[in-house]
């Protein structure tokens, strides 16, 4: 056996009534890893990255931060225990400047000036230092998605889950969150990545998981997943080919 | 700088005054509002937690300091710390299961915590006085029981009072807890993930702000000499009063409550003074349709009126944002 895995599911569901929106899913996440998680809509993912900050409660099973049971804790806990996310269409403090909302963030683990210090270094480091004294609404997508990225950034966490950071960015755009992924990970970061440019996701992950229905049911490396006749059913239907799923995603 | 400016010549107006006017009971009265119109910016403006309940804490103050001046011959510069302390523990008690209310269910839930009171205070006759209320005997100057013949002296009583509590304001704002709040008022999931305690913080502004809320409470008994549970524990009179100075100035920021207390007390005041004879209720009819005009045309408060920094406006950030490029 290795060492503890960074993060561990452990055959964890979640249900709303008689839904079972998450069934049983099991994986394991190792220090450095950049992960991609897909799946048709409603497949379950951004449910699963709820439970794993805390926002949503599991009903079966546990969630494990290098070793330590964190499901159960409230969300701040967890971000204090390292794994925090960045939410779909980054929900920004819309009544903050840039700066600002990342200071919140870094309040976490040190005391307000030296927050507000490593908030700087961190937005000159994503490149937007320029932006840091700018108000949040009228950021463009990139860089919004960048400030998400940046407060995520400022509780200095383990793992990070990043929900859909890419969506309704150009191309470049994408090119430069994918760089500073890369970056990130360099420096001992981890990321479990929920996206739908299958582009980026085959660009920036060694590894994939597949969920269906709730289900993990594919977990591996991109080509190998690509040629899976499972995930390629649960795109596309049974009469589906491998070739087809970039288009039927892009 | 604007701030130092207002107090300077709030502090001068009892010079220039004739001591028995009109005019300076109503500009204490207007300050007093502001300072508790403050206190409860700092849950409902900061933090969002918008608290229809408040004189409840105003009453606990005054119920608290003049008991226990009444009963027991303990002065009430001793009863109001003593009060908001009380009310500060109510606070926390009522913060327990309603903090976790959000928007229109935790207004609800404060309201209804004042209307106990009120309901307390009217009945529990053998601690409270009752419906006849608390009448402070006139003992003349005596400035370490809190009793002054001047008004003057009770004006820059609450001037400070007004003062400490935007202190406390300002304090919280530019701490690691104003942020905490401000991102909690905005996005409480987000603010949680990011690591915001936000129940801790919440607690913390409803208990501080309830103490200052107390605070402001004996100062009012000691100020009118007189007061009932239906006047102290009123939901128009005061709960909704102090939030409407807040909103009409402006949410969550220091001079809200001040330009809201100094519009609308003197305004509610000419209302009175001009309308109430011609018919009933027709005072608080003006009243309110000045209200709804002023939530109409600025919903942001009149404060919103003026940008609060210059760097924050958007046409700079799109002049920079046209320019910015990824770097390789």
């Amino acid at each position: 056996m290795g060492p503890v895995a960074l993060l561990a599911a452990d055959a964890i569901s979640v249900s709303f009534g008689g839904l079972k929106a998450v069934d049983g899913v099991s994986f394991e996440l190792r220090e450095g890893e950049i992960v991609g998680l897909i799946g048709p809509n409603g497949a379950g993912k951004t449910t699963l990255f709820n439970s794993f900050v805390g926002l949503q409660k599991l009903t079966a099973g546990g969630i494990f931060l290098e070793g330590r049971r964190i499901s159960g804790l409230k969300p701040h806990r967890i971000a204090a225990a390292g794994m925090t996310k960045t939410f779909q269409h980054a929900a920004l403090f819309p009544d903050m400047s840039v700066i600002e909302n990342v200071t919140t963030a870094g309040v976490l683990r040190h005391k307000l000036p030296e927050a507000r210090q490593r908030a700087a270094a961190i937005l000159e480091r994503l490149r937007i230092g320029a932006l840091a004294d700018a108000h949040v609404v009228s950021l463009t997508f990139a860089h919004k998605a960048l400030v998400a990225l940046a407060r995520a950034l400022a509780t200095e966490p383990k793992v990070l889950l990043l929900d859909e950071v890419m969506a309704a960015l150009t191309p470049p755009e994408m090119d430069g969150v994918m760089r500073v992924i890369r970056t990130l990970r360099e420096d001992g970061l981890t990321f479990l990545i929920v996206e739908h440019h299958t582009r980026a996701i085959m660009a920036l992950c060694e590894r994939l998981l597949v969920m269906d229905f709730g289900c993990l049911i594919a977990d591996g490396r991109p080509l190998e997943i690509a040629g899976d006749p499972r995930v390629i059913t649960a795109y596309l239907g049974s009469a589906a080919t491998a070739d087809g799923i970039g288009h039927a995603r892009n | 700088m604007l701030f130092a400016v207002f107090i300077g010549a709030a502090a001068l107006l009892p010079l220039v005054l004739d001591p028995r006017s009109h005019l300076l009971h109503v500009g204490a009265l207007a300050l007093l509002f502001a300072a508790t119109a403050q206190a409860w910016n700092i849950v409902g403006g900061l933090a969002n937690q918008v608290s229809l309940g408040h004189a409840a804490f105003f009453g606990i103050g005054a119920y608290t300091s003049t008991l226990l001046y009444l009963r027991l011959g303990i002065s009430p510069w001793l009863g109001l710390p003593a009060g908001a302390v009380l009310a500060g523990v109510a606070a926390a008690l009522l913060s327990l299961p309603t903090l976790r209310l959000r928007g229109h269910y935790f207004a609800l839930a404060t309201l209804a915590f004042a209307e106990v009171m009120r309901v307390i205070a009217n009945s529990w006759t053998r601690l409270s006085g009752g419906p006849l209320g608390l009448s402070i005997p006139f003992v003349g100057s005596r400035p370490e029981l809190f009793a002054f013949r001047s008004v003057s002296a009770y004006y820059w009583i609450i001037l400070v009072l007004l003062v400490a509590v935007c202190a406390v304001f300002q304090l919280f704002a530019g701490r690691a807890l104003g942020y905490q709040l401000r991102a909690v008022r905005e996005n409480e999931d987000a603010a949680e993930v990011t690591g915001v305690d936000t129940f801790r913080v919440k607690l913390t502004a409803s208990v501080v702000s309830a103490m200052l809320t107390g605070a402001c409470g004996t100062v009012f008994a000691q100020f009118t000499y007189y007061f009932d549970p239906d006047s102290i524990f009123s939901l128009a009179g005061i709960s909704v009063r102090i939030a409407m100075i807040a909103v009409v100035g402006g949410l969550g920021r220091l001079g809200g409550p001040i330009i809201g207390a100094l519009l609308l007390i003197p305004l509610d005041e000419i209302a009175n003074a001009t309308l109430s004879g011609k018919a009933a209720g027709l005072s608080q009819l003006v009243f309110a349709l000045i209200l709804i005009a002023a939530i109409l045309i600025q919903p942001r408060g009149i404060l919103a009126l003026w940008p609060e920094r210059k760097s924050t406006r958007p046409e700079v950030v799109h002049g920079m944002t046209g320019t910015y490029r990824w770097a390789p």
